[in-house]
């Protein structure tokens, strides 16, 4: 029984369809004050129009809203904004030229008696505002393209504050944020939440909603699955709601052939982030990288792959030394990297899947300089069987209209047409829904086993810690240690990563 | 592949209206010789347009390309009479000259990082300059007969110019649409970053059209010299606009990543149809430059209005 009685605002058989396809059908909703309600689903399951018809942007085709208890209707952002909702989107919508006070109140401004701006007010409350947000460090003359992605954040939330929020939606606010942000942020919320703020939060991360949830709500293909106090739960069993199946294992690891080591790297250097490198992988093995974002984990990436070319150091492949200067030489020689950035640097989002998936290997797939098209089309018919890709238009669907977990099997099946002996992941799941990711971490083991060597950055712990047969921990540029897996553990990857830092403060 | 073709079926379509109520109008302008007539005209935006589709389809540009005709057309005028080359030499030497032209804007964008915008409108003004300060305002006149064969002479009945033109065209769509070249160059256009993260060739392939749209712009200008019979340094100015126009009127967007040889060829026909249609009904030059500008916006916005319905 939902408590429409004392929820801020409450949506009952909420339904939206587009184009006669039904996104989300007669889903019930609601969040209280001093709550934090976390909104869970693959991607797709409806989550972004739930909370799209929230905050205004859409209008509702059936369904009521009620905001204590009186029946509303938005018909735009404004309206929805006036009734004290406010969103913090993924994608953080600040004007970078201007200074975080300006970016605060744009648009609400405070008037002076003559009608200007009353720059001292905007000043004095911005002031105020990140105060409240733990944030002094920030100075409200500061111009936010000089600012990292958490600060950012933290200037939106003031943004909401500052028009009186009542209700907080936070679109997987820890999407992009190293561990020491989203604990700060963490905290932010848990202040919020003690002000008497109603807050939506959605996210893929699972210790995250244990830490910071009251009460969780699945949707799955469109629909309510279920709203339950956190108490009830368990991480396996909303798993299990998501996907509408029970994944026995989180990390189904099988067990490693470990072979001849396969590519070494000795002194790897290349501009201040990659800082005297040196490390092996073997055949078969998993090299897991962890660290903080910004310690060098994908410059050392890009430097093997050939984009910022090495300035120092051997990099032998086979016992052969070898030198890569261009992501090419890298593909010729066996390596291949699926990028951090799927959106920017792994796909071409116009093109179709059959497009991308020959895209590094459209050179054999020519003959001539002429494109085999028969062959291409069938190359990618089979990724699309191989890797469970979901497309409703086949291979000829342009790769931007899939989900997230459909997008990074498309960049994986383009690598693994090159037959790579040397595969390089970096972020592998960022943004891919829990039955995908499962999925990519079974390809991933999979492609081990058959003697490919493996090196995977990511900034999930637990990730690294359930595929890597090695860890491999960087900080600031520098290799600080490998552990193997019997001695990795969140606590002494944890200690490498800051061990370091603190090393490097104090020198 | 069916929304890729949906513009130029918009256009196809337009195209044959437009020469219908031209055919209407003016009994002078169906005619065989005057159809020939106007391939040779629009042969040397032709050739310049078929090659600016590759550049803008890499999300690209190139102004310079009227400048470099102007300045072939100068250095096969000086080379021949001042430096007392023999004509066919003279002419391949320009081309050359012009050639690197082109192959110098693709190192300025390449190996500089300089937007295309940019470069390619400094050395609009750079040849330019080059080729007002080479001729002294003094133009070059009495080419031997055999070299107004290729500006002014039929070959099989048809311009001598046309067959090139044509064979660019047939090269150029089929190098765009079935090699593995074309489908660099749409993927440059569509992100250039995950281009270089697949690795494509992207830098070669820009120094390449570039380069090639330099050679296209200098062959060019050798006809228009055999056709005009005279060698002047303003030649081919404001044509790398008609050659922009007939383009993105052919569909190609101009942030790259979409478009075709055959819209670029539906676009260089219309926009020479109505210029010749126009002036045979007795519209004056404004008009008829009126008249394109509307055409312009009229196919693009329909074009996006089918777009966007076919999308939602």
């Amino acid at each position: 029984m939902p408590g429409t009685t004392d929820a801020f605002i409450s949506l009952t058989g909420a339904t939206k369809s587009f184009n006669g396809i039904t996104v989300l059908k007669n889903v019930d909703f609601d969040v209280r004050p001093g709550e934090v309600h976390a909104l869970l689903g693959e991607n797709g399951a409806g989550k972004s129009t739930l909370i799209k018809i929230i905050s205004g942007l859409y209008t509702p085709d059936g369904g009521t809203i009620r905001i204590q208890g009186e029946t509303v209707s938005f018909s735009s952002t404004r309206d929805a904004s006036k009734r004290g909702i406010a969103t913090v989107y993924q994608e953080l919508l600040l004007f970078p030229e201007l200074t975080i006070a300006e970016n605060i109140f744009l648009g609400a401004y405070p008037k002076s008696n003559w009608g200007g701006i009353d720059w001292d007010t905007v000043r004095e409350r911005s002031r105020a505002l990140l105060d409240s947000l733990d944030s002094a460090e920030l100075d409200v003359d500061t111009k936010v393209a000089r600012l990292s992605v958490a600060q950012r954040q933290r200037v939106e939330i003031a943004k909401a504050l500052s028009r009186d929020a009542r209700v907080l939606i936070m679109d997987e606010p820890t999407a992009s944020l190293a561990e020491a942000d989203v604990q700060r942020l963490m905290d932010v919320v848990r202040a919020l939440r003690a002000r008497g703020v109603a807050i939506i939060y959605v996210s893929h991360r699972m210790p995250e909603i244990f830490a910071l949830a009251d009460r969780v709500t699945v949707l799955r293909d469109g629909a309510l699955i279920g709203t339950k106090e956190i108490g009830e739960v368990t991480e396996a069993s909303l798993v299990a709601m998501m996907v509408g199946r029970s994944i026995d294992q989180l990390f189904p690891k099988p067990e490693p052939i470990i072979g001849d080591v396969l590519l070494e790297v000795e002194g790897l250097r290349c501009g201040r982030l990659v800082r005297d490198m040196t490390f092996s992988v073997r055949r078969g093995e998993i090299l897991g990288i962890a660290g903080l974002v910004g310690s060098g984990r994908t410059e050392t990436a890009l430097t093997l792959f050939g984009i910022t070319p090495a300035e120092a150091g051997t990099i032998r492949i086979d016992g052969k030394t070898v030198t890569i200067r261009s992501p090419k030489e890298a593909r010729d020689l066996g390596i291949a990297y699926v990028p951090e950035d799927r959106g920017q640097q792994g796909l071409v989002k116009a093109m179709t899947i059959r497009q991308n998936v020959s895209m590094a290997t459209i050179d054999r797939l020519s003959r001539g300089l002429f494109i085999r098209f028969a062959d291409e089309a069938a190359r990618a018919v089979e990724a699309v069987k191989r890797f469970g890709i979901r497309a409703r238009g086949g291979i000829e669907q342009p790769v931007g209209q899939l989900s997230g977990g459909n997008q990074q099997k498309v960049v994986i099946a383009k690598w693994l047409e090159t037959a790579p002996r040397i595969l390089i992941l970096d972020e592998p799941t960022r943004g891919v829904d829990v039955g995908a990711k499962s999925e990519i971490h079974a390809i991933i083991g999979e492609l081990a086993r058959t003697g490919v060597a493996i090196v995977m950055i990511s900034s999930e712990l637990p990730e690294v810690l359930g595929m890597s047969d090695r860890v491999l921990v960087m900080n600031n540029g520098h290799l600080v240690t490998i552990l193997d897996r019997a001695e990795a553990t969140a606590e002494s990857v944890g200690a490498a990563m800051t061990v370091a830092k603190n090393r490097k403060d104090a020198a | 592949m069916t929304r890729f073709l949906r513009h130029e079926t918009i256009l196809a379509v337009l195209a044959v209206i437009v020469l219908g109520i031209l055919a209407y109008q003016s009994d002078r302008f169906f005619t065989v010789d005057n159809l020939l007539n106007q391939g040779r005209l629009m042969t040397e935006v032709g050739l310049v347009a078929i090659l600016m589709t590759f550049v803008i389809a890499t999300g690209g540009i190139d102004l310079s390309v009227g400048s470099i005709i102007g300045l072939t057309a100068i250095l096969t005028g000086v080379f021949w009479q001042s430096v007392g080359l023999p004509l066919p030499l003279a002419a391949l030497a320009a081309i050359a000259c012009g050639t690197f032209g082109g192959f110098a804007n693709g190192v300025i964008i390449t190996r500089f990082g300089v937007p295309p915008l940019i470069a390619t409108l400094a050395t609009l003004a750079l040849y330019r300059g080059l080729a007002e300060g080479i001729s002294q305002a003094r133009s070059v006149r009495g080419y031997p007969e055999w070299f107004y064969v290729l500006g002014q002479g039929n070959v099989l009945g048809v311009p001598t110019q046309l067959w090139l033109l044509v064979l660019t065209a047939i090269v150029a769509a089929i190098v765009l649409g079935l090699t593995r070249w074309g489908r660099t160059v749409y993927a440059i256009g569509n992100n250039e970053v995950a281009a270089r993260f697949s690795g494509l060739p992207v830098d070669r392939a820009k120094l390449a059209i570039y380069t090639a749209s330099g050679f296209a712009a200098a062959v060019a200008g050798v006809i228009l010299v055999s056709r005009v019979s005279t060698t002047r340094s303003d030649m081919g100015t404001g044509l790398e606009l008609d050659a922009i126009t007939a383009v993105v009127l052919g569909g190609t967007s101009i942030f790259g990543g979409r478009g075709t040889i055959a819209g670029t060829v539906l676009g260089l026909i219309l926009i020479q149809a109505l210029k010749n249609g126009l002036s045979l009904a007795g519209v004056k030059g404004d008009g008829t430059i009126v008249l394109i500008g509307v055409v312009l916006i009229v196919t693009i916005l329909i074009s996006n209005i089918v777009h966007r319905n076919g999308n939602r």
